[in-house]
């Protein structure tokens, strides 16, 4: 009978230590992997982890292969992919614009010169502003789907 | 003797069999129970009412900005539950409520905003307003300290918000881990 007791406590003990075991992957997984971003002036920073691990930064005119980064998730995959078509010609396209307001600010400094000219770099330089940043507003949205896609799809 | 040792280690190995079986069953509850032992954790994660309605799929956030607004998102089919940024009033600190460190970076999150959007939407007004001014060619001497000025304010105000989002997405990143756990 003792060696009975001793064995179902055996067991029992095997048996709580295989869910304690199982309970701690469980939670490494996303602490250790989950994606976020980060904003910072000039750049948005891709964080892996619990402790911020900066994987990558994506900057005015560089960035990371987040289609690569995310690749285990297909639907994180796509996003990223939509992200990369959206973010090039936002940032130029934004660019171009901030530029072009540049120019008018100096055209209209200048006595005598066309109307037409200054209202021309205004209307540009607003439409291009307005056009890029929200090609660059739906990159961003996308990154931010494919990295909660990606963090959906750890293994939990 | 023996084959009542080899009964108990079989019963004691169909207990773990059951265990790994309802964590690897779609994902688990959320941290409704607030018991920590493993004994709660295991009747949560074994009820499919609980795991269904409050599992990743359905519960975890995420946000979308729309110049200078975000709308915050729940879920895999992208619904709109509330708008933050641009002097917008929306809880946050309520919607993750139940994970404590959400709620630390959500208030990060709003003192951030508000001095952004504050400060950055000064500074807005400020570069137009001197902008104006020297569209109309007046030489006034005030015009580039506008432009100077509302310039600086805006970066100012930028760099704030984009602080304030970032604590924005890791209190959601910390909302997302505690849910399905």
């Amino acid at each position: 009978m003792a060696r009975f007791i001793l064995s179902a406590c055996v067991a029992a003990h095997i048996a709580l230590s295989g869910v304690s075991v199982l309970t701690a992957q469980e939670g490494t997984a996303y602490d250790d992997n989950a994606l976020r971003l980060e904003g910072h002036i000039g750049d948005v920073r891709i964080v892996r982890g619990a402790q911020g691990t900066v994987l990558g930064k994506i900057g005015v005119f560089r960035g990371v292969d987040v289609a690569k980064l995310v690749s285990p998730s297909e639907k994180a995959t796509t996003e990223a992919k939509n992200f990369a078509r959206d973010y090039g010609p936002g940032t130029w396209l934004t660019s171009l614009g901030i530029a072009t307001l540049g120019a008018w600010i100096g055209v209209s400094r200048i006595n005598d010169v066309n109307h037409g000219i200054t209202t021309g770099l205004l209307l540009a330089s607003t439409g291009l502003i307005v056009y890029g940043g929200g090609r660059l507003e739906n990159a961003y949205n996308a990154l931010s789907r494919s990295v909660w896609w990606y963090n959906r799809d750890l293994e939990r | 003797m023996k084959s009542r040792i080899f009964q108990a280690l079989v019963i004691g190995a169909s207990v773990i069999g059951a265990t790994a079986g309802a964590q690897t069953t779609g994902h688990a509850a959320p941290p409704v129970a607030t018991s920590e032992s493993g004994a709660a954790g295991l009747s949560v994660r074994r009820a499919p009412v609980s795991d269904s309605s409050r599992s990743y799929d359905a519960q975890a956030l995420r946000f979308e900005t729309h110049w200078g607004s975000a709308d915050i998102i729940r879920g895999a089919d992208g619904r709109a539950i509330g708008t933050v940024g641009w002097f917008r009033d929306f809880d946050v600190e309520k919607l993750v409520a139940s994970s404590p460190q959400a709620v630390t970076e959500v208030r990060a999150f709003e003192t951030n905003s508000f001095r952004g959007s504050l400060v950055g939407g000064l500074g807005a007004l400020t570069l137009v307003v001197g902008a104006l001014v020297t569209a109309n060619s007046s030489n006034n001497a005030a015009s580039p300290i506008l432009i100077v000025a509302g310039g600086g304010a805006m970066v100012w105000g930028a760099q704030h918000l984009n602080a304030g989002y970032s604590r924005l997405s890791l209190a959601f990143w910390w909302y997302n881990r505690d849910l399905a756990r």
